[in-house]
């Protein structure tokens, strides 16, 4: 009887000792890693808008994210709350029903820096909705803009992998033609799945219209030797392809399909019917929150 | 000295985890299909195997022996989890490729029974040396299986192409895991005949 004391003193100091070390390890590191989370995200954004790593950024290029909430009202219904970055550096939450029509905007009092940390932005929104009205952060999109100029957009996008879920990122010019696609997270098998990270399957995406979207599959066959050089910028680099003939060559291709991986097909197809999805729910979410803004006049930033 | 230099050794070829202790194969299988998985998995157990070993070394008198298994696999997740949480901060780019990895450790067979079998009696020094020759040994292993499966199976080494074809696919598909590790171990058991004369007795596998 006088052991089992001892064993459980023993495990339990054993536990206590390990979780004490833990937690000042979690406190010395969280914010570093936040910081870092933050920064890989903005070197994916800045890098599908044409900056990547080295590359000179423009002073007047900026991003400004839109933040999409799903909002259940008290009366129970669910409506949905865009935050909106407007002019002066102010912050609304424009509120629309399901079908698109403007109900209500709400100036949020808060800095639009402050509420890339999640948990102060969901705070400020809450705090800002009436009683009894519960609010989901759905999504992040980013809007770029140069000098008061519609460069683009990046939107994030999940799709199921093959083993788990792919996180995406599209980006889009004004006119909804996807101009690069990046793959934030994947756990897909490594030296197959894997492979769509790589620039040559990724870039078959880049020139592809909305309308080209619409009607893209997979199809297995070998990716043509010419179209997989001019696709990744170092072996064209290798091969020596002047930038024309890159250009002549994927405006050949552009009206392909993509071409599955060998041994990945269903990755390679949970790529394409994510950027595919992707685009399209954009397109139509975009359209219908244009059209509030513009019932609403507001003067957005963007 | 030499007798640290010989638990290194040791490690490495005539205890080598993977091919003469068959210990921990089922990541050897799944993650070699190229030489940098190999690497970047090989490298944090060697960092959990040492840092565990040292540990477990330093207190095993007050870690009752009834309740040693526990007490080890707590240790191990406490590695574990503070350099899953140090890496990112410190190089976030080497957390994005061994993120899957380092979470994996807990569970390899490997580091427990080096645990059990020798930081459990041996003091600090010995055990940090043991702790990193199975640790280099493993790497060791890794990055051979790793190495093998990505030339034959595409071409390439470090992701450089080397051939520019692949020879044979199946290598990096998870067959050929068992057909490479198979075959590492049929050498290492030859080359223990040809030396000691002896047939050689299998391992426990895990």
């Amino acid at each position: 009887m006088k052991e089992i004391f001892k064993i459980t003193l023993s495990l339990t100091v054993v536990c206590i000792v390990a979780s004490l070390i833990l937690g000042f390890v979690y406190a010395k590191t969280e914010h570093a890693r936040k910081l870092n989370d933050e920064r890989i995200e903005q070197q994916t954004i800045q890098s599908l808008l044409g900056y990547g790593v080295g590359a000179k950024i423009p002073s007047d290029l900026k991003v400004y994210p839109v933040y999409r909430y799903v909002i259940t009202t008290e009366k129970g219904e669910t409506v949905l709350g865009y935050v909106l970055p407007i002019k002066d550096n102010k912050v609304v939450l424009a509120e629309m029903d399901l079908s698109g029509n403007p109900t209500n905007v709400i100036p949020i009092p808060v800095e639009l820096s402050a509420l890339s940390d999640k948990a102060t932005r969901d705070n400020a929104v809450n705090a800002v909705l009436p009683k009894g009205s519960k609010s989901i952060y759905a999504q992040t999109i980013f809007v770029a803009d140069q000098g008061g100029k519609r460069l683009g957009y990046v939107v994030p996008g999940v799709t199921q992998g093959f083993k788990s879920f792919i996180k995406l990122m599209v980006s889009l010019n004004p006119d909804f033609t996807v101009t690069g696609v990046a793959v934030t997270s994947a756990e897909e098998d490594p030296g197959l799945g894997a492979e769509i990270q790589k620039s040559f399957f990724r870039n078959q995406f880049v020139g592809k219209t909305i309308e080209l979207l619409k009607k893209l599959t997979v199809v297995k066959e070998p990716l043509p030797a010419n179209y997989a050089a001019a696709l990744d910028p170092a072996k064209a680099k290798a091969k020596g392809l002047t930038p024309e003939q890159v250009k002549e060559i994927k405006e050949k291709h552009l009206k392909d399909n993509i071409y599955a991986l060998t041994g990945a097909t269903i990755s390679s197809r949970a790529m394409t019917n994510g950027v595919v999805s992707t685009v399209k729910k954009f397109v139509y979410r975009l359209d219908k929150l244009n059209e509030a803004i513009k019932k609403e006049q507001l003067s957005v930033a963007f | 000295m030499s007798s640290n230099l010989r638990l290194i050794w040791n490690g490495l070829i005539p205890e080598n985890p993977i091919f003469r202790l068959a210990l921990s194969m089922c990541p050897a299988v799944a993650v070699t299909t190229s030489v940098e998985n190999g690497l970047m998995l090989g490298l944090a157990v060697v960092f959990v195997q040492v840092f565990s070993s040292c540990t477990v070394s330093i207190f095993k008198s007050f870690i009752h022996p009834r309740i040693r298994i526990p007490a080890y696999v707590i240790v191990i997740a406490l590695w574990v989890t503070v350099i899953d949480m140090i890496l990112p901060v410190i190089s976030p780019d080497v957390y994005k490729k061994v993120e899957l990895f380092v979470k994996l450790i807990v569970v390899f067979a490997i580091i427990i029974s080096r645990l059990e079998l020798f930081a459990s009696k041996e003091p600090l020094i010995p055990s940090f040396f043991d702790g990193l020759g199975m640790g280099f040994g493993f790497l060791f292993g890794l990055c051979l299986i790793g190495a093998i499966r990505e030339f034959f199976g595409t071409g390439q080494l470090f992701g450089y192409d080397i051939l520019g074809f692949n020879p044979l696919l199946i290598m990096v598909l998870p067959a050929g895991g068992f057909f490479v590790i198979g075959f590492i171990m049929a050498i290492f058991n030859w080359l223990e005949y040809k030396i000691t004369g002896k047939i050689p007795t299998s391992g426990g596998a895990h």
